[in-house]
């Protein structure tokens, strides 16, 4: 107890080390201009900068934590109950993918103005906050129910438990950690949603508000100073679901390795099956459709399915719609599949890292959640400045905004990996790679699956945001320029098409999960 | 959750105190007159604070909200959706509605008689006329693309000669001199340049051809039809605002710091120096927000060459004529 006490010490020493040497590096390269010119400000800059703009922060810091806040809230709730429901009803499960599917390829830089058009106040914020969250969260309670030990939940049903008690006794406390990780990859999606939408909804207060105030002025000390601000809010909820996790998944975890492969979800085959396919393919437009109906708004801005498929192939300019959104695609898919090759192949060595060389990633969390939560718009003078405007911008902005949710879901694989399987291969002499090799990334196979799940429409996103900030080529282009020109056919033709690809993708690498799981007798991580 | 309660209830109250003088106006009129801005609280809008701040739409009979606007913030999708009754546009995409998607649109005033964006550089490196762009690299935001194109069709330069990218509104890249010139309201960033050590040179689309207005006053014809009393109220109001504001462009900016300007992220001085720099691109001899027949025809004939088939018939100046 004694050495392991001493341990733990002598790794937040060195974490601590290597924060501040880090720290001092930047300092170093901000006071130098040594970085594009000086375009990266020393964080001495930032800090005498924040402390001169202390007056202006409160009324924007409280504004977003409001709609963060609110968002966070409502989404994690909507998405946990949702994620039960599927992770109990495989019918359900059915029914909700391609919706499920549907709202986490939403991209939110298409949705921001329909959404600020139709709601006013703080709704916008918040809506953007919470389906930020959704998925994230959703899916982790699914991931976490399903990969409950087989041998507790017979226990339970020996007693003649039903799902009510399984569900109470067993599953919800085995997904606790899962769930929890959701929630700490929520919370910057939360926070940024807010930023976002303020940027767009023309309030008063808010840190968007207070961004593009500031973008004219040529002053990235502010910029920096807001996007750590935003940073700040959600590295505090972020620690403090961590600190949560770190101390309920001791309690959960399975000490002997169960013997029996989990139980396979129930399959339904034939009329049934592709019935359930197809409702779960329409169910999206159902609601789509329902909703523009239900807001009311008018039929020129808000496009109905019907709408976007006469704009595309009916109306005088269908011929025009079609070859500018088929050049757009053509320069976006691509770069989309390279970006997220990239971004996965980085989460995944920064998952082994963190747990062959722990300190190291440690230290390398806050610069993760800072490429999380700040606006990318502060951060574009710096990144054309030191990438230029082709293809290379395009894809550390993919990365970036690709790798993190996969990091954070393929850390969680390994760490879940269980300890007996990791002493027998220990007991023989085995050093941490060899662990690795033979144990943890096998057992995390379906971590990986579902980190990739999740990179299919981040990969896309971040390159329509890198088109739209820095290129201006591509979808993100298009879609900037038609918001301009008020050309609400196209918003929503874009909108649409993204989300299409995205499901198209997403479907791809089921298909490659079901069959390389099956062979392994393991579960998908849904 | 009893925090983030709380935290609401905090805001709430603090909100409530806020609006307090709005819900005291509020009380006389029956329905407020919504107005939406096309972008942040800045000196663009001085006039319609001052209008609002002593009192003059309150005299017209006028209950004002007004929406700030932002980069997001489309204003004619605001008239459509019938969250706002007058916004503030550019010509170019209001037209373009109209003609290609059938939008309910008219062009009733013009706060801007010349359009201030125009094309800055830095002046170590000059671009002074159109052609001075052949060979260099030009960040315009993604909507005024067009107008780019516009004007140099109409100066005669290949367009293939300029290499356009795309603009987000910070001007680093340029003084960085990663790019050579920038698209943006030549009345308010070169401020912004000599903050940064840099001196700034700019000319206007306006001067080389391309002579659209800006910020035109639009409202939908059915607003038009059944509000025509306020919108002459409003335009009346305004121009009140706006005379009495660039009587001495330097007073008002300062008087704003901490009501309308507040929190903005921007200087007192920017907004004195952008409301300086735009007070011969607003006057006008007929009166403010007025449109001649001159200028009307100027740019219908500015938009043919952006492509854009503007009619005389989109402008209505029968509304300003009752001010």
């Amino acid at each position: 107890m004694a050495i392991d006490a001493a341990g733990r010490r002598g790794r937040h020493l060195a974490g601590l080390r290597n924060a501040i040497i880090l720290i001092v590096l930047w300092e170093l390269l901000g006071q130098l201009k040594l970085v594009a010119g000086g375009a990266l400000p020393a964080p001495s800059a930032v800090l005498i900068r924040f402390w001169q703009d202390r007056g202006d922060y409160p009324l924007h810091l409280l504004a977003t934590f409001e709609g963060a806040a609110l968002g966070f809230f409502i989404g994690n709730v909507v998405a946990i109950a949702a994620g039960i429901l599927f992770a109990v009803s495989p019918v359900a499960a059915r029914l909700g993918r391609g919706l499920n599917v549907a709202i986490f390829a939403l991209p939110p830089i298409a949705i921001s103005p329909i959404l600020v058009l139709t709601f006013s106040g703080m709704t916008p914020r918040i809506a953007l906050a919470a389906l930020g969250c959704y998925f994230v969260t959703m899916s982790a309670t699914v991931t976490g129910i399903t990969q409950t030990d087989r041998r507790m939940l017979d226990v339970v049903r020996a007693y003649g438990g039903g799902w009510v008690a399984l569900l109470r006794l067993v599953e919800i406390r085995s997904a606790l950690p899962a769930i929890l990780s959701g929630l700490r990859v929520a919370a910057p999606a939360a926070v940024l949603g807010s930023v976002l939408a303020e940027f767009g909804g023309g309030g008063r207060y808010g840190l968007g508000v207070y961004l593009i105030g500031s973008l004219g002025r040529a002053d990235p000390p502010r910029l920096w100073g807001i996007g750590l601000a935003a940073t700040g809010m959600a590295l505090l909820v972020y620690a403090l679901f961590a600190l949560i996790e770190a101390r309920i998944t001791h309690t959960t975890r399975a000490v002997t390795v169960a013997a029996t492969p989990p139980g396979t979800p129930l399959a339904i085959g034939g009329f049934a099956g592709a019935a359930l396919t197809l409702i779960s393919a329409a169910l999206p437009f159902a609601v789509w459709w329902g909703f523009l109906k239900m807001l009311g708004t008018p039929p020129m801005i808000a496009k109905t399915p019907l709408g976007v498929i006469d704009y595309l192939f009916f109306a005088q300019s269908a011929e025009t719609a079609q070859l500018r959104l088929l050049s757009a695609l053509a320069q976006t898919l691509p770069l989309t599949l390279l970006g997220m090759t990239a971004g996965l192949a980085f989460a995944f060595a920064l998952a082994l890292a963190s747990v062959v060389r722990p300190g190291i990633v440690r230290s390398f969390m806050p610069v993760a959640l800072v490429t999380q939560t700040m606006p990318l718009v502060a951060l574009t003078p710096l990144l054309v400045l030191l990438l230029g405007r082709g293809p290379s911008v395009i894809l550390w902005i993919t990365v970036s905004v690709t790798f993190f949710p996969a990091f954070v879901t393929l850390a969680q694989g390994l760490g879940m990996v269980s300890r007996s399987a990791l002493d027998v291969v220990r007991a023989y002499g085995a050093n941490p790679f060899i662990q690795l090799r033979l144990v943890s990334i096998p057992a995390s196979l379906p971590y990986l699956f579902a980190a990739m799940r999740l990179a299919v429409p981040r990969a896309l996103l971040g390159v329509m945001i890198a088109e739209w900030l820095a290129t201006g080529t591509g979808l993100g282009n298009l879609l900037n320029q038609s918001r301009g020109y008020l050309d609400y056919g196209m918003i929503w033709t874009v909108a649409v098409v993204s989300v299409l690809i995205s499901i198209l993708f997403y479907q791809i690498v089921i298909v490659v999960e079901r069959r390389v799981l099956q062979r392994r007798g393991m579960q998908p991580a849904s | 959750m009893r925090m983030t309660l709380n935290r609401r209830h905090f805001i709430g109250l603090m909100g409530a105190a806020a609006a307090m003088p709005l819900v005291a106006r509020r009380a006389e009129a029956a329905t407020p007159f919504n107005f939406q801005a096309s972008w942040i609280n800045d000196a663009e809008f001085t006039g319609y604070f001052v209008a609002a701040d002593k009192g003059y739409y309150k005299e017209a009979g006028l209950d004002l909200n007004y929406m700030s606007g932002g980069p997001d913030v489309i204003p004619e999708s605001t008239i459509i959706a019938g969250k706002a009754d007058l916004t503030l546009t550019t010509p170019d995409t209001t037209i373009t509605a109209i003609v290609e998607q059938g939008a309910p649109f008219k062009i009733i005033g013009a706060q801007y008689q010349k359009n201030p964006i125009g094309i800055v550089s830095l002046a170590k490196k000059p671009i002074r006329e159109p052609k001075d762009l052949i060979g260099k690299t030009l960040a315009v935001p993604p909507v005024n693309v067009v107008s780019v194109e516009a004007m140099l069709k109409i100066s005669g330069i290949d367009r293939s000669k300029v290499n356009i990218v795309p603009y987000a509104y910070d001007p680093t890249p340029l003084i960085k001199g990663e790019i050579d010139a920038s698209l943006d309201f030549t009345t308010n960033v070169p401020f912004t340049i000599k903050q940064a050590g840099e001196e700034a040179i700019s000319f206007l689309l306006y001067d080389f051809g391309f002579k659209i207005f800006n910020d035109t006053v639009v409202v939908t014809e059915e607003t038009l039809k059944t509000k025509r009393k306020e919108i002459v109220a409003f335009l009346k109001a305004s121009r009140k605002g706006w005379e009495e504001n660039l009587k001495d462009p330097t007073a008002y900016p300062k008087q704003f710091a901490d009501t309308w300007y507040k929190g903005t992220g921007r200087s007192i001085e920017n907004e004195i120096y952008f409301n300086t720099a735009q007070k011969p691109l607003i006057e006008s001899s007929k009166g403010i927000f007025s449109m001649s027949e001159e200028a009307i025809a100027a740019n219908i004939e500015s938009l043919a060459a952006a492509g854009i088939k503007a009619k005389r018939d989109h402008f209505d100046t029968t509304v300003l004529e009752e001010v």
